[in-house]
């Protein structure tokens, strides 16, 4: 088993990993403003796998109406252009590929990374195996998280964690 | 010029054709490996492909490795576009038969640079 994210990667090094994906795919004069840790971003997700030495996801999350602008800036869209569900699945998966990517580059390798998807991602890791990153663009709540193979506990309804 | 663009991204393929056709590129898109496969088996052999690797149906290595298998494509110059930045990946693309390698996230210049390596940067185009 190998060691946590937490261990491996910090949070300013993704942030520096995402800026410099934002500025090549979604504009040059766009720029990710680091966030603080404050309540979980709801909106689409999508995701790829790293399998090797370290297994684990590469998440990025994006509230539902900076989906849609950011899909018209990477696919430099016309204020007219209608964006579909499609084209939006399109824009995240290719951000969370490049992203997974170059996260994957900092990991212990040689690793493979698996195709993307969206939807709700999973939450598969305990906290202390969880690396991650708020920020915003354009007003818009993102989250990137990179969760390691540690499964999250399990609480029942009438277990409180302390 | 030609250039076929192959990538599992419609996004992706957009930003790639959209810097080549700048640089003066006539470019056709193609969605997986066996779809470009395809487009070169109709008789539209471009001077240059753009692989990505990571894709479904037939991923860009065996894309790569088919083309260089048929004689009668030996002139289409192979550029790996992806996302695999480990030197063992380069290596196997490189050994597999590509000639550039071109890691996301890159610029319209880094892929222009790369293509005045390869000398297919058509005459005009400052590099």
């Amino acid at each position: 088993m190998s060691a946590p994210i937490t261990h491996l990667l910090d949070g300013e090094t993704v942030t520096a990993v995402a800026g410099e994906v934002w500025s090549a795919l979604v504009g040059e004069e766009e720029f990710l403003v680091p966030g603080h840790d404050g309540p979980v971003v709801l909106g689409p997700s999508a995701w790829v796998t790293v399998t090797g030495p370290w297994n684990g996801l590469v998440v990025l999350t994006c509230d539902e109406a900076g989906t849609a602008d950011l899909t018209r800036s990477v696919l430099q869209m016309r204020a007219d252009e209608e964006v579909t569900a499609e084209d939006v699945d399109d824009v995240l998966r290719e951000l969370a590929n490049i992203l997974g990517g170059n996260v994957k580059s900092l990991l212990p390798g040689p690793s493979a990374l698996g195709l993307p998807e969206t939807g709700v991602a999973p939450l598969r890791a305990a906290d202390v195996d969880t690396c991650r990153v708020a920020a915003s663009w354009r007003g818009h709540d993102l989250a990137i998280t990179i969760q390691g193979a540690t499964e999250a506990p399990v609480f029942t309804t009438t277990e409180v964690p302390q | 010029m030609r250039a076929l663009v192959i990538d599992d991204s419609r996004a992706m393929r957009r930003i790639v054709a959209s810097i080549l056709e700048g640089f003066g590129y006539e470019t056709r898109p193609a969605g997986h490996g066996r779809e470009a496969l395809d487009v070169l088996e109709e008789g539209w052999v471009p001077d240059l492909a753009c692989i990505d690797w990571n894709m479904p149906v037939m991923d860009g290595l065996q894309f790569v490795s088919a083309v260089r298998a048929n004689p009668a494509w030996r002139s289409v110059t192979l550029m790996m576009v992806t996302t695999e930045s480990e030197h063992g990946q380069i290596v196997k693309a490189l050994a597999a038969g590509a000639h550039e390698y071109v890691i996301k996230p890159f610029t319209a210049d880094a892929i222009g640079d790369k293509l005045a390596l390869l000398g297919l940067l058509p005459t005009g185009v400052p590099a």
